[in-house]
């Protein structure tokens, strides 16, 4: 389902001297099926702008629609279950949410919760804990007895076991090990490519958001002020590093490298094979561009 | 060189039911160095630290922290002075409800007079570069600002070492950039001992030793050079290796006759250049 952003301002407490703009008149669309990146620095606004896409914050003012279900500025509550039942968020170290007595009762929450009979969700619940690849010997465990990257999974899964057609992530790889990220990241590469899901991540890695995603939206100060390729958005490096953002390592390290041979920049790259093809390129031929 | 720290021979378990976290554990580390263990998620680098301000006591062996041993309870708060911790999550660490407070409470509570207090706050903020932030609140703060706070804190105990526990896995690139500069500065300026705990082997590699933890033992040490000489070990306990590391073995891939000592992007940058003009 397509994601729309039309004109969306939110203020936090208006009317107060802690008055502040945090979305400053938003403009967007995330495709159906699409891997979308948003990048900004702290405080720019990118976690208040996913937390509206499934209603937990609603407009100041302007329009979101997902699909054919709408949020707007209003007073009346709106029923937003339809809405959070296709939209799951992964919140930032969704670990600190996990409560219940076993790993499987806590991934059955969610789906129970919408009204799947027990039976259903267990099933469900068993196929997402298989999925995001935590083994079975720990399913009937306390989850609080798991490591870390092992208790992600498992929240993981209980946002999964809703059967969501989009899922935002709000730094899912902060504070794991490098083993553990690669196996986070490697898991929704996995359910966006292989289940079609609409994946929406917030991330402060410029390398995570250069080779997973097909779009990159750049927040600054509550306003989107790029949106585009990695290749188109990265390419614009001045502007990013202005608002406080870089380039991924790969680009950073062959622009020295380009100054220093006193060879013109190259256009972005972001594989280390890509990279090392370049700069054999470069000792080679000495042309910079390949 | 004056010893420090001291771990001789330790091993431990939290239960009896539980596997050893740590096997066999010795190390030393020497007054100004800035010493980097590293190792996955469960290796038993956090258990290895509180072991060294005697928060752990270690089931076997020995650990001294400047000459006083952490199983005499007698020297514990001495011990606890000397070495300071810097932890994981910035928000968990904050008792002041401003910055000066914040760097002042540790001082109170080991009861040093006010004048002395109110000197040594003014040096530490200025030395981790917040003393224009002195009467802000630290939840306004960025989380590399607060580890910063943090860091100062500590250094206003005049410790002998400063330990920092993933100090900066929690922090955006510029936060982490603002955190190994600070601790840098002070291992140069003031001559303090730094032991930093990391996953991060971009910022193991500024260390002067590293230390590498698996399976709750050291498995190799050495300096920077030494321990990225073999970089299939590390990664085959799952470390992620630096940027110039993984690109040294993928450029003598395609015939690029690269050393492999370059650890740093500038080290790579200038080996190619001079390997470029030989060419």
């Amino acid at each position: 389902m397509d994601i729309t952003f039309h004109n969306v301002t939110h203020v936090y407490h208006p009317k107060t001297p802690f008055e502040r703009t945090a979305l400053d008149r938003i403009n967007l669309r995330i495709r159906s099926g699409s891997f979308t990146s948003i990048i900004g620095h702290t405080g720019s606004g990118k976690s208040t702008l996913v937390q509206h896409i499934n209603g937990l914050l609603r407009p100041t003012s302007g329009l979101i629609t997902a699909g054919d279900l709408k949020i707007q500025a209003q007073k009346k509550k709106q029923d937003l279950k339809p809405l959070r039942r296709k939209i799951g968020l992964v919140f930032q170290y969704p670990e600190h949410q996990l409560f219940e007595e076993t790993v499987i009762k806590d991934v059955c929450f969610g789906p129970m919760n919408f009204g799947v009979p027990s039976a259903e969700a267990t099933k469900r619940a068993e196929e997402c804990l298989s999925l995001v690849g935590l083994p079975s010997q720990f399913w009937h465990q306390s989850p609080f007895d798991l490591s870390g990257g092992q208790m992600r999974r498992v929240a993981i899964a209980g946002v999964l076991a809703v059967n969501p057609e989009v899922v935002i992530l709000d730094e899912p790889t902060a504070g794991l090990d490098p083993s553990g990220r690669k196996e986070i990241l490697n898991l929704f590469k996995k359910l966006h490519q292989e289940m079609n899901l609409t994946i929406i991540m917030v991330t402060h890695n410029m390398g995570d958001a250069a080779t997973l995603s097909d779009e990159v939206v750049v927040m600054d100060s509550g306003r989107l002020v790029m949106s585009g390729t990695p290749e188109q958005i990265f390419s614009r490096d001045r502007e990013l590093r202005k608002i406080g953002l870089d380039v991924p390592e790969t680009m950073l390290f062959l622009d020295s490298l380009t100054d220093k041979f006193d060879q013109p920049r190259m256009t972005p790259v972001f594989s280390l094979k890509g990279t090392a093809d370049r700069i054999a390129g470069l000792m080679n031929g000495g042309a910079a561009d390949v | 060189m004056e010893k420090i720290i001291e771990v001789s021979d330790i091993s431990y378990n939290y239960s009896d039911d539980h596997p050893k976290v740590l096997k066999h554990v010795s190390l030393t580390i020497n007054k100004g160095e800035w010493v980097s263990i590293i190792g996955h998620n469960g290796s038993g680098k956090s258990t290895l630290a509180k072991c060294l301000n005697g928060l752990i006591i270690p089931q076997e062996g020995s650990v001294h922290v400047g000459g006083f041993d952490t199983r005499d309870p007698e020297h514990i708060w001495e011990i606890r002075r000397l070495v300071g911790m810097v932890f994981q999550n910035p928000d968990n660490q904050f008792v002041g409800s401003t910055v000066m407070d914040d760097v002042a409470f540790g001082m109170e509570n080991h009861g040093i007079p006010r004048e002395e207090m109110v000197r040594r706050l003014h040096e530490v903020l200025r030395l981790v570069r917040m003393d224009a932030f002195a009467d802000r609140e630290p939840y306004r703060l960025s989380g590399g600002q607060k580890q910063r706070v943090a860091i100062a804190g500590i250094v206003a105990l005049q410790p002998l070492i400063i330990i920092l526990d993933e100090a900066t896995s929690m922090l955006d690139p510029e936060g982490r950039r603002e955190i190994i500069q600070t601790v840098r500065s002070l291992n140069k300026k003031l001559g303090l001992t730094v032991l930093s705990i990391t996953h991060d082997l971009e910022e193991a590699v500024h260390a002067d030793r590293i230390l590498v933890m698996n399976q709750g033992q050291v498995v190799k040490k050495g300096t920077p050079h030494e321990i990225f000489k073999t970089p299939e070990l590390l990664e085959k306990i799952g470390l992620d290796l630096p940027f110039a590391v993984k690109m040294n073995g993928l450029l003598r891939a395609r015939g690029i006759a690269v050393t492999g000592t370059a650890l740093t992007e500038e080290e790579l940058v200038n080996e190619l250049w001079t390997l470029h003009s030989t060419m």
